[in-house]
């Protein structure tokens, strides 16, 4: 099959990268790009370890064709935080062990963003954090130190405005 | 809840050691490993359930532009393997027993091109009669899946024939004297369906054969060691020529022990001459993983007026599906789990590791523990009702005590059951068990073992005085790694961000019988405590020579040797003995010796003591919605004995997790088959919980100390998921009236029994 050129902006950084029509973002992100923070499982956007934010909204990389995403500002979990600059949910997500094999961990980093991005200066009642995060499967965690990090990460995010 | 702090590092929340790398995305997994020039595998799997291959041709499929190699069992070596009988070839030799059979594999230059060369390979069969229920497989003139049984090499301790892979017993006293004796005798029969572990990262391995003839393998498994002799078995290669890495693990839960798909990878690469990478599909891992054996309990309980449990008689029926993968031990263990926590003067006890025409299974978190433990509990609710003594009481006058010996004889010590169940109890508020219409609450306990099996580890001291483990055990998510370097920490005097871990590499580190069995944190900490006093003699001998000092008169903390005024750091110790001596290694290896029993009361039974077992209580409050059947876990606790809570935060994780996952069995989860076919291999019908779906459970850590753990610790990651099918099962009885022994409990099975409609679903 052909490949076209397709210009791509992830984390601030624009890719050329030359991709096959039917190529999901999650395929051109952990193969071309190699981003592979962002985790593959299902592929059928039902369990959401592949959760990245479009133009600052969670989707699933899995069923979205990269194509869609030309002139969007992609992020990946490559671009919240690293080791030594955190993202206050990375570090809520460490201080209560809310991550245990780590797999859904990116995705329901990004997908916690995403709902506190829309809901700013707030913290949010555990059973919104509960239906924001329903789309990304934990099998490890029980959820519970999850939504625990979630508000705390909240909580600083307020203060530091 | 941490009731010791005397400790600088364990019995502390720490945060776990990979947490950083798991937050930002470095974390490297099994599924994202990448080599140069690797190909991509993929397996055609068998259409039919149980046939004759007639005939496989691959030729339209190796004529396509980048298919690499295509191999079939003609093509590889005739070699037989399995975990407890070797029953199974790398790809169907002459007959597949399951649909999604691997028969043939594909390398291709990309997953497309594989998948197009899978879809052209043509196959023909001749069907045999197949049988999907394991009653059905034990009765007489049952077709035979596996017609060469007597042929394979198995474990010893084993007793098989026919479609039987394995049949063991505890029995002891008279149990039909005691029967005629009882004031009653109660039989039910319970049902479990087959589960997946659900872990969020597929299965996935890449396999590269080297310029020496050796092979080098990337796994996602959770047993390095016996994916490397698995491999040797497969291969027909000494063990010193394959090397097994695991980068990282997303998730196991058992679901992983066995090999997946390393064999694959590593054929195929063999055929191609180029890496090979395959990676599970998640309808491949509903269809042709290694899911949770179905089961059939029955259980005839006899007690006396008070309810003295006087004598039990159980059958446990597992269905191993067309492998008996874990089947065998998962049914003996099954005895254990049956005989419960109870004082029980007569036990006669029988399981059955069965041959079914349907996925082969595996082993998942607490191998038969929910199944059993669904048994006994809901019959002793059942027994309670009917004698009119509560739940609670009831329980409380027949669970084992210190001094009390289990079922096969074997003394028991630091038993803490009574602690766990009075605790469970008052947090959930006992006193109203029904609350209100509508709602109510559910207690059950039971006890797990600490697997044994050994550990060896190396610690090296790096010259900046920090500490280095090296462990065949791999993380794969529990965090009973970084429990392992808590207790190696606290030894050597050092803070816990101190200690690092070194890969997982057959070739460098030492053998470790892998994460499995509540054992990583148990049996790696207590070969860290050896490895690190071997150090701490080293370094009071070194530092002793140096001031001249006898050796006994060092003392080492803090990062420090101390003699006397003179000290020195760790680190310049080993940087100095780097110079002068090769460095400072430690070796330390663990091995639980085996319980003592009384062996007269067991046969066939390959694990016929518990190691160090635990104890647990799980209570919940349920409300059943009498409309829709509909069943809401509104409050849920667990006492869990765990020894010594080594890090409270992580052993919080583990049992938020593990009922999580029994919630999941409870009320949802299920493989649903039809003529062999599984209906729901997808995450939408095969229903997990989610983040809405889990209510908030309290974690009370009761802290019996065991003799053999560190520090005291007893394993901790597998008993969460046993009781909670049990309690809520309790739970919705007391709040509906209605009694459920056919899992899942699902609104549907729960509004049949309200209408009065249970003859077509549940009711033993």
């Amino acid at each position: 099959m052909s490949k076209i050129p397709l210009p791509l902006q992830v984390n601030g950084d624009t890719h050329d990268v030359l991709i096959e029509p039917h190529w999901t973002l999650l395929h051109v992100l952990r193969g071309p790009l190699g981003l592979t923070g962002t985790k593959e499982n299902c592929l059928e956007a039902e369990c959401g370890v592949c959760t990245v934010l479009l133009d600052g909204k969670a989707v699933n990389s899995c069923v979205l064709l990269a194509v869609l995403c030309r002139g969007r500002d992609i992020r990946t979990i490559e671009g919240l935080g690293r080791p030594d600059q955190l993202h206050p949910l990375q570090q809520a997500f460490i201080e209560f062990g809310a991550a245990q094999c780590g797999y859904c961990t990116p995705g329901m980093l990004l997908a916690a963003k995403s709902y506190l991005d829309e809901h700013p200066n707030q913290v949010p009642e555990p059973d919104a954090v509960r239906e924001a995060i329903a789309g990304t499967l934990c099998r490890c965690t029980g959820y519970q130190k999850i939504v625990d990090a979630i508000r705390v990460a909240a909580a600083r995010m307020q203060e530091s405005v | 809840m941490a009731l010791s702090n005397r400790f600088a590092v364990v019995g502390h929340r720490l945060p776990r050691l990979d947490s950083p790398a798991k937050v930002t995305g470095l974390q490297t997994y099994g599924t994202d490993v990448v080599l140069p020039g690797m190909l991509y595998g993929k397996l055609f799997r068998s259409p039919v359930p149980h046939a004759s291959i007639r005939r496989v041709d691959v030729r339209a499929a190796l004529a396509i532009s980048g298919v690499r190699a295509v191999i079939t069992a003609a093509d590889i070596p005739r070699a037989w393997y399995g975990p407890a009988v070797k029953d199974m070839t790398a790809l169907a030799a002459g007959r597949v027993r399951y649909i999604n059979e691997p028969i043939a594999a594909v390398a291709a230059t990309s997953l497309e091109i594989a998948e197009q060369a899978v879809a052209a390979i043509e196959a023909e069969f001749d069907p045999l009669p197949a049988v999907f229920d394991p009653e059905a497989a034990l009765a007489p003139g049952a077709p035979l899946i596996h017609p060469d049984w007597a042929e394979y090499t198995a474990l010893p301790v084993l007793s098989r024939g026919g479609n039987v892979a394995s049949h063991s017993r505890i029995h002891h006293g008279d149990v039909e004297a005691a029967f005629s004796a009882c004031f009653r005798v109660y039989e039910h029969h319970f049902t479990t369906p087959s589960v997946h572990a659900g872990y969020t990262e597929p299965r996935a391995a890449t396999a590269r054969w080297e310029g020496d003839g050796s092979l080098t393998v990337w796994s996602n498994g959770q047993l390095p060691y016996e994916v490397q002799a698995t491999l040797a078995d497969i291969l027909q290669l000494p063990v010193s020529r394959i090397r097994v890495l695991v980068p990282g693990i997303g998730g196991g839960f058992g679901g992983k022990l066995r090999i997946s798909l390393e064999h694959h990878a590593a054929l195929l690469a063999r055929a191609a001459g180029r890496p090979v990478k395959i990676i599970s599909t998640c309808e491949e891992e509903f269809t042709a993983a290694h899911p949770r054996q179905a089961s059939i309990v029955t259980l005839r309980t006899g007690v006396a007026r008070d309810g003295t449990l006087l004598a039990k008689q159980a059958r446990v029926i597992m269905d191993c599906g067309a492998y008996a993968g874990s089947g065998p031990g998962t049914a003996a263990v099954a005895l254990q789990i049956v005989a419960g926590p109870y004082r029980t003067p007569n036990l006669q006890l029988e399981g059955l590791a069965v041959y079914t025409n349907k996925v082969p299974s595996g082993s998942f978190r607490a191998t038969a523990g929910p199944m059993g433990n669904f048994a006994v509990e809901s019959q002793m609710d059942i027994i309670a009702d009917d004698l009119g003594i509560d739940p609670l009481e009831l329980r409380l006058r027949n669970v084992v005590r210190d001094g009390d010996t289990g079922p096969s004889g074997e003394p028991l010590s630091a038993v803490s059951v009574e602690e766990c169940l009075r605790k469970a109890a008052q947090a959930i508020g006992w006193h109203e068990r029904r609350p209100a219409p509508g709602r109510g609450k559910g207690i059950a306990c039971g006890w797990w073992m600490t697997t044994g099996g050994s550990s060896g580890v190396y610690v090296k001291l790096n010259a900046d005085g920090t500490a280095t483990l090296g462990s065949g055990a791999v993380e794969l998510g529990t965090g009973a790694l970084t429990g392992a370097c808590q207790v190696l920490a606290e030894t050597l005097g050092l803070p816990l961000d101190a200690i690092r871990v070194s890969a997982v590499d057959t070739e460098a580190v030492p053998y470790d019988y892998g994460a499995q069995g509540s054992r990583t944190a148990f049996s790696v900490g207590n070969a860290a405590r050896a490895a690190a006093a071997t150090l701490r003699d080293r370094i009071a001998a070194f530092v002793a020579d140096r001031f001249g000092v006898a050796p006994e008169q060092v003392t080492i903390a803090d990062g420090y040797a101390i003699a006397g005024t003179d000290r020195m750091r760790i680190g310049e110790v080993a940087r100095l003995v780097q110079l002068a001596g090769g460095g400072l290694i430690g070796h330390g290896t663990f091995i639980a010796p085996p319980p003592p029993h009384d062996s007269s009361r067991i046969s066939n039974h390959p694990l016929p003591a518990w190691n160090t077992p635990s104890f647990h209580a799980h209570a919940a409050e349920v409300s059943v919605d009498s409309e829709t059947g509909e069943v809401s876990v509104e409050r849920y606790v667990v006492a869990q004995d765990v020894g010594f809570a080594i890090n409270p935060a992580g052993i919080e994780g583990q049992i938020e997790g593990g009922v999580a996952q029994g919630l999941g069995q409870a009320l949802s989860e299920e493989l649903v088959f039809h003529e062999g076919r599984v209906l729901n291999a997808n995450l939408t019908d095969y229903k997990m919980p989610t983040a809405m779906d889990v209510p908030r459970i309290d974690s009370i850590l009761v802290e019996r100390a065991s003799e053999a753990g560190p520090f005291g610790a007893k394993g901790v990651g597998e008993p969460p998921c046993i009781e909670p099918l049990a309690t809520v099962a309790n739970a919705v009885a007391a709040a509906s009236g209605v009694r459920i022994t056919r899992a899942p409990i699902t609104a549907e099975k729960v509004l049949r029994h309200i209408s009065g409609q249970t003859s077509r679903c549940d009711s033993a």
